[in-house]
């Protein structure tokens, strides 16, 4: 007998699509990829292929409801496109649910990512901007599982707090872990405002009633007001099986970009301001530059390196 | 029949609620024809859930804790510290007694709640499932202290030749656990195999049967039928007041009678706790469940 096999057929079944319409078709035929005997065979005979299609269709609902709180603005800006709600129901496969629970989400994220070339985007410019969306959305769905995998593998983490002192400008810096840092064609939550008639789960029921219109989408995108995008995740609940991972987010000015190329451990915040006032920076803009700095330190955005 | 099933409370008519949604579950136990216990799908972690059981407790009901994260089936085993956690949560909110469907909360590794999946994936009824199940139920009999009740899933379709009381029934043999019956399930079983219950009834070892559910359904006409989907703030189909009725007087010492309201709203709530009592009181055999009604109307 072989159990695992039967399972890895159930598990096939219901959320491989083409598995599932082979079975249809002719369900002995469909088995033959699984090492099963006669018995083990005619245990899946007793399934109603109607009932199996329903439950699969079911499952993909309830499922992108729960991911869709991952994705809130892609999953908002893709009902709007012809296609995009179906593409979303296609990535729920057999690839997405064998990956691990914990690297789930952001598998799922990255192969939305690769799906935007076949969507109908208005334009490429457009295109792009939702791409710098998801790009966001899928940095801090990644850092939260990093963090909740470190967490379940090791425990409570300790990261040492970074104490802010009196010579810190001096000091070379750094991203702390657990940042991501992304350009945003505007606003996140301006975006989320715009988009996202609903939150968490509702949110893909609202959609699947009615998708975002495609005059908000393009309305809404056809706006330039970049932002570079920073968020950290932290464990908010400690909890040896499901930690709850919570997220701060900023969101600063675009010019902070280019600035932001040199927070990687090999320069201190004076040495940034020193090269924007060689360029012709106003002291005014130089002051207020330093004092982001300080504030992302004081957030543990930035540690020193 | 096994002697800590004599030992356990009888604990009335109650209602299953999220904690986190209508009906709020204060409210519906003080109001007048409320639920005599509450029971409560939570998460794993009692800290994320205790101040609001305490707040029913304080209010009246006693709890039982159903979750939905433990495989009492499948090759899969359960985690050291899931069932560390479920033993903690159980031993701080008073749960009697521990019950969850018979199903895949999770796949391989990864140990979480059913959401994961969707809903639950249904178990497979043969030989060699059913000796998984028993060691699956044994690794969580192992880990808590209260006794373990095992429940029949919702299903769209079935897998393996084995009857479900049969595959029910030597479970609970073999595991001496209590049995808890959701009527919708049963009609979800008999749709999806084309079976009776009522034929199969005499594999169910029924004085093991503690707790019954009752709940809201939709029914989908499929090109080979019906097929019945557990959706808990619908209405209760006829079909699953029917099997309650049927059901309901084989059952000599059921305990507990529970109506799944997520998501329904009080006055629908209170009305349906008041059909389920009168038919307690006509249809159940167990004398002390009937005497817990008598303050109602």
């Amino acid at each position: 007998m072989s159990f695992q096999e039967q399972e890895r057929a159930l598990f096939d079944l219901i959320f491989d699509s083409n598995v599932r319409k082979d079975f249809s078709e002719n369900s002995t035929a469909a088995l033959h990829q699984y090492e099963l005997n006669e018995e083990e065979r005619n245990d899946f005979n007793t399934i109603r292929s109607d009932a199996l299609d329903l439950d699969a269709k079911i499952r993909i609902d309830l499922l992108l409801s729960h991911f869709c709180c991952f994705f809130p603005v892609s999953f908002s800006i893709l009902s709007s496109i012809s296609g995009g709600i179906e593409t979303l129901k296609s990535l729920v496969d057999v690839l997405t649910m064998r990956t691990a629970t914990i690297e789930r989400m952001t598998y799922f994220g990255r192969r939305i990512g690769e799906c935007l070339n076949e969507l109908p985007f208005s334009t490429a410019h457009e295109q792009k901007k939702v791409s710098m969306i998801l790009e966001a959305e899928l940095g801090v769905t990644w850092i939260s599982e990093a963090l909740k995998r470190e967490v379940l593998e090791n425990g409570q983490l300790h990261i040492k707090s970074s104490q802010v002192d009196q010579c810190w400008s001096t000091k070379k810096i750094k991203l702390a872990p657990y940042v991501c840092v992304a350009m945003i064609p505007q606003s996140y939550e301006k975006l989320k405002q715009s988009f996202c008639p609903d939150i968490g789960c509702d949110l893909w029921r609202t959609l699947n009633k009615k998708p975002l219109a495609e005059v908000t989408r393009k309305k809404v995108l056809e706006k330039d007001d970049p932002r570079l995008f920073i968020a950290r995740v932290h464990v908010s609940h400690m909890s040896q099986c499901e930690p709850t991972i919570d997220q701060k987010k900023v969101e600063l000015s675009e010019g902070f970009a280019s600035l932001f190329q040199h927070v990687n451990g090999t320069v201190s915040v004076d040495y940034i301001l020193e090269n924007l006032r060689r360029i012709g920076a106003q002291d005014e803009m130089v002051q207020t530059i330093k004092a982001t700095f300080q504030q992302l330190l004081e957030s543990e955005m930035l540690e020193q390196a | 029949m096994a002697n800590f099933l004599e030992e356990l409370p009888v604990l009335g008519v109650g209602a299953s609620l999220s904690l986190s949604s209508v009906p709020e579950p204060v409210s519906l136990v003080r109001a007048k024809g409320g639920p005599s216990f509450v029971e409560y799908s939570g998460l794993v972690d009692v800290d994320r859930v205790i101040d609001e059981v305490d707040k029913i407790r304080a209010a009246g009901a006693p709890l039982l804790f159903h979750p939905s994260y433990i495989n009492f089936c499948g090759s899969y085993p359960n985690s050291t510290a899931w069932l560390e956690s479920t033993s903690t949560h159980i031993e701080s909110v008073g749960s009697s007694w521990f019950a969850q469907d018979v199903a895949y909360c999770f796949w391989e590794e990864g140990s979480g709640y059913s959401t994961q999946l969707g809903y639950f994936i249904p178990l497979m009824f043969n030989q060699c499932s059913l000796e998984h199940a028993v060691e699956r139920v044994k690794e969580v009999q192992a880990k808590v202290s209260v006794p373990v009740a095992i429940e029949p899933p919702a299903v769209t379709f079935i897998v393996g030749s084995m009857t479900l009381f049969s595959f029910l029934g030597s479970l609970a043999t073999q595991t001496d656990c209590a049995i808890l019956l959701d009527m919708g399930h049963l009609v979800s079983y008999e749709m999806a195999s084309g079976r009776s219950i009522l034929d199969e009834i005499d594999e169910l070892p029924v004085e093991r049967v503690i707790e019954v559910h009752i709940a809201g359904g939709r029914l989908k006409e499929g090109e080979l039928g019906l097929i019945y989907v557990d959706a808990h703030e619908c209405e209760i189909v006829n079909q699953t007041w029917q099997m309650f009725e049927v059901i309901l007087p084989r059952l000599p010492n059921v305990k507990a009678i529970c109506y799944e309201c997520e998501g329904v709203n009080e006055n629908r709530v209170l009305s349906t706790l008041k059909r389920i009592r009168k038919i307690v009181r006509e249809k159940s055999t167990n004398d002390t469940l009937v005497e817990t009604l008598t303050n109602y109307i």
